[in-house]
């Protein structure tokens, strides 16, 4: 697959543990450049605790381990000189339910710019952000009021502002639509496709509608029979959803498992 | 609603009626007890409220011990000047009145009351001239050397307190006051023929400005007053940024070890500790053990050596804070754990450290909840006697606490002395000293409360 | 997702299928038999049963995609459906070929030397038949084998209408008050030859919904050389 492409990030039989219990198992997977990868699979198959993976949000769980690799710019981000904090700063994410600050919406963009030592003009980076993820003409007039005053769909879209803001290379979407309505999960996923012209994005899904709309590879996890999550299948997602190679792939896409 | 009968194994028509009826019965036999509870605390502190109104508002029978009229006759008689005009002893010039003042106490108050204030720029009333300037010329020279002289209202002021010297023979409760008036006049015209009756507000403005005496009329809870406030402001310095630190560093860095689980359980247990051991180990630590510290003799602010010791408002304050040090911890890691583990998710997906996301997301979300639990928990240091009187809050004093070395006086322990006196009097004015400290604790928590809702909402 | 809503109407959807199917089947033999034995009546039912045929064909149409909207399907439900909705536009189409079978019997002469110009379109009629009956069996045991071999039928069919055609062409050539005729008769015989073409048409679509890969199942069919 995209044979010609670069690589964003890349997990090499990567296994996550939380204490003694392997969550994830024998991750071989590699995200390509500036396309939507989704990642689908049965819950509790482990994947976003491989998503987590990616921007070491797992440390904040301090049971957590990983074993293995995860490449990133050709540098294991697991490895003893790498700090996570720069990591989340390259590597952003979008959560399951739209979490603004308890700030002004200006602030909500502004911060993550300001922490990470922004030089340039702040107004103009919260513009384009804004704008980058179709919010501004909603928000424009009223920058200066709380992010919470919006509306679900509209703060998520502040949320995904806010990451673009730090300028990351990679954006990780947990479940990005799961709490909001059908049309504004239809505004954020027409919003991903625009953002892959620039970022490289993987996104967890349970709608497994939104993975085929909405990405250009899927990968299906699973878990075995101790519960530990293994990628069963990673394909092109039109091929993937049309003619899946592996039974179980078939049986979880067709409503027969899971 | 007559519905077609089906065999459906619950009750139908009728039955389901008296079933429902039943339910709703019983649901309202218990919303009664919740009521008669609300309704017993209501109760409870409406019995409080009167309790106290009842003493700090009434009627007294006040008996001078010697009648201004007398005193005004004299002065007739001996031809004082502008006597023979004056109707009242407040009419009289202030040469007069010191002359009757001087008849009436002893040389040695006259001279002490000279000492702090003289009576006239030009000559002296009860002092020999030698030896008062000699004692200006000493090495501590008293007030009365440099300040003005007295004028008539202050003279007139010192002979009611100390020749009229109006007193309170009998004080009757509010209650009493309003429906019982002719049963109290009776006895007032058997018992006590000269005293007046007459409608007194034991809270007023003098009240709460005079210091301490030993005369209820003249008491007053300005040293309680300023000595409360000290103590809970050390109190706040101390508890509010340890507990706090200590809140954050439990539930955002400890990890969950065995030894941080202990430290844990006996916060909580902590909470529960009877104040009084708090008192003995104040006593134990701040007053003896960091005596040199806590008297102040380390930093070199005290001037009187002999009679400094640990027994100041830093150790009262100290002894407080660690009283209240457990709830605000734990009140701050209720807070802190409420806030939405999402946020610092939030924050930390951003590349930010983990004390950036902890001072800019998780403790202004937390600080509302915060603020109530240290607003509780200062409101019950305000409140608390016991350990005050084991680190030695001083029983009398009369002066004005002016710094965290100073002698102090609280509130609850000034209510505390002037219950245990044995004249009545002192019930009333401690009556009223109840009602400052309500009415205190109310502003504080008011306070806070205004604070915490403007944060609440600036930061929602 | 209720698997129970959409295994059910994929389950009527392929009964349909097949009762379509096998009127069609039918349909072509008594097409044959009718122009053989000059059947005007028999010819004059077909062509109104091709316009149920036809409604047929578009209810089928519809609920397969009813179901892709209201149900999602992924996979093989979805290859399901839409090799049935294929499947039924094919059955459609070869019933317009015994449609175009009966109007070419009401139209043509009463003749004497139709017999021995369609003596090979029963045999076609059959082989048909039986290729159809064979994807349509293929099709409900989801047989991918099955509908492999079948298209191998349609050479016998092929050559059967390479020698009608040859015994068409030569008669229309030694009479030309004839060639009107014989076109038409010819026609009849290719109407034949294209249903088989249709099909492995058919078999197609069922190997697709099978294992996900779409095969050209080419017959040597070629187009017949245009002597006169």
């Amino acid at each position: 697959m995209n044979k010609n492409g670069e690589i964003a990030i890349e997990a090499r039989e990567m296994d996550v543990y939380y204490a003694h219990f392997r969550a994830v198992k024998g991750i071989n997977i590699k995200f390509p450049t500036r396309k939507i990868t989704a990642l689908i699979g049965p819950s509790g198959c482990g994947k976003s605790t491989v998503l987590r993976s990616f921007n070491r949000m797992n440390d904040l769980v301090l049971v957590a381990r990983v074993q293995g690799e995860v490449l990133y710019r050709g540098n294991n981000i697991y490895g003893k000189d790498v700090d996570p904090v720069e990591i989340r700063r390259r590597i952003g994410m979008v959560f399951q339910k739209p979490n603004p600050f308890a700030k002004s919406i200006y602030e909500n963009v502004a911060w993550g710019a300001r922490i990470n030592g922004y030089k340039g003009n702040m107004d103009e980076l919260v513009e384009s952000s804004l704008r980058q993820a179709a919010l501004w003409d909603e928000v424009k007039d009223k920058l200066s009021q709380s992010g919470y005053s919006l509306s679900g769909g509209q703060q998520q879209r502040l949320c995904i502002a806010r990451t673009i803001a730090v300028k990351p290379e990679i954006i990780l979407m947990d479940e990005p639509t799961s709490a909001l309505d059908p049309v504004a999960t239809l505004r954020i996923e027409e919003l991903i496709q625009e953002l892959k012209q620039n970022y490289t994005i993987i996104i967890v899904t349970h709608n497994m509608q939104q993975a085929a709309r909405a990405s250009d590879y899927t990968a299906f996890f699973n878990m075995d029979e101790d519960r530990a999550g293994y990628l069963v299948e990673y394909n092109a997602t039109n091929m993937l959803f049309t003619n899946p190679q592996n039974e179980m792939t078939e049986q979880y896409i067709t409503g027969r498992f899971g | 609603m007559a519905v077609q009968q089906l065999e459906t194994g619950y009750p139908e028509a009728e039955a389901l009626q008296r079933q429902i009826s039943q339910r709703h019965r019983r649901g309202l036999r218990w919303r009664w007890l919740f009521q008669l509870s609300t309704i017993v605390g209501i109760v409870a502190l409406l019995a409080l409220l009167y309790n106290i109104l009842n003493q700090s508002f009434g009627l007294v029978a006040v008996q001078n011990t010697v009648d201004p009229r007398v005193l005004l006759e004299g002065a007739k008689t001996a031809v004082l000047p502008g006597a023979d005009t004056a109707e009242t002893l407040a009419d009289l010039p202030k040469e007069t009145l010191v002359a009757i003042l001087a008849e009436h106490i002893s040389t040695g108050l006259g001279r002490r009351l000279e000492r702090d204030q003289r009576f006239f720029a030009d000559q002296f009333a009860f002092e020999d001239p030698a030896l008062f300037a000699e004692v200006c010329a000493g090495a501590e020279p008293p007030a009365g050397c440099t300040l003005e002289p007295r004028d008539q209202n202050n003279v007139y002021e010192l002979l009611l307190e100390r020749v009229v010297a109006p007193d309170v023979v009998q004080s009757w409760s509010l209650v009493d006051s309003v429906f019982r008036r002719g049963a109290i006049e009776e006895q007032l015209r058997t018992d006590y023929p000269t005293a007046v009756l007459e409608f007194r507000s034991w809270i007023t403005a003098d009240f709460i400005v005079s210091p301490q005496s030993s005369t209820p009329e003249f008491a007053g809870v300005r040293t309680a007053i300023l000595g409360s406030l000290w103590v809970v402001v050390i109190t706040i310095v101390f508890s509010f940024p340890v507990g706090v630190g200590a809140a954050i560093y439990l539930e955002e860095y400890a990890t969950d070890n065995r030894l941080n689980r202990l430290i844990q359980t006996n916060i909580s247990n902590l909470a529960g500790v009877p104040s009084i051991i708090y008192g003995m180990l104040g006593l134990a630590i701040f007053v003896r053990a960091m005596e040199t510290f806590t008297s102040g003799a380390a930093l070199g602010v005290i001037t009187d050596d002999t009679t400094a010791n640990g027994r100041t408002i830093l150790s009262a304050g100290l002894t407080l804070g660690l009283l209240i040090l457990p709830l605000i911890i734990i009140n701050a890691q209720e807070a802190i754990r409420a806030v939405p583990r999402s946020l610092r998710q939030a924050g930390f997906a951003l590349g930010a450290t983990q004390w950036q996301t902890i001072w800019h997301h998780v403790l202004p979300s937390a600080m509302p909840g915060i603020l109530t639990g240290t607003i509780l928990a200062i409101s019950r240091a305000i409140g608390e006697t016991a350990p005050l009187v084991v680190v030695g809050a001083s029983t009398f004093i009369t002066l004005d606490p002016s710094g965290p070395f100073s002698k102090f006086t609280t509130l609850p322990i000034q209510i505390y002395q002037w219950t245990a006196r044995p004249q009545a009097e002192f019930r009333n004015i401690a009556a009223a000293a109840i009602v400052v400290l309500l009415i205190l604790l109310l502003s504080l928590n008011a306070t806070a409360v205004v604070m915490r809702n403007r944060y609440a909402t600036k930061t929602a | 997702m209720t698997r129970h809503v959409l295994e059910r109407e994929l389950r009527q959807l392929q009964d349909e299928i097949l009762r379509l199917g096998s009127e069609v089947e039918e349909n072509l033999g008594v097409a044959v038999e009718a122009l053989r034995r000059r059947d005007m009546v028999r010819a004059r039912q077909l062509i109104q049963a091709d316009e149920w045929i036809n409604q047929r064909r578009i209810q089928i149409g519809m609920r397969g995609l009813s179901l892709i909207a209201t149900q999602q399907p992924f996979a093989s439900d979805m290859r399901q459906i839409a090799a049935m909705i294929e499947i039924a536009g094919e059955l459609e189409r070869i019933h317009d070929y015994v449609k175009g079978i009966a109007k070419i019997n009401l139209q043509i002469d009463e003749v004497y030397y139709l017999e021995p110009l369609i003596a090979l379109y029963p045999q076609m009629a059959v082989k048909t038949q039986e290729m159809l009956r064979g994807a349509l069996d293929a099709f409900v045991n989801r047989d991918a084998v099955l509908a492999r071999q079948i298209p191998a039928a349609d050479d016998v069919v092929d050559d059967l209408y390479k020698s009608a055609y040859r015994v068409i062409v030569r008669y229309a050539a030694q009479t030309p008050t004839a060639v009107e005729m014989a076109n038409q008769i010819e026609w009849a015989g290719h109407n034949l030859e294209r249903s088989a073409d249709r099909v492995i048409n058919i078999c197609e679509w069922i190997i697709y919904m099978v294992t996900g890969v779409f095969a050209e199942l080419d017959s040597e069919y070629e187009t017949p050389p245009l002597t006169m």
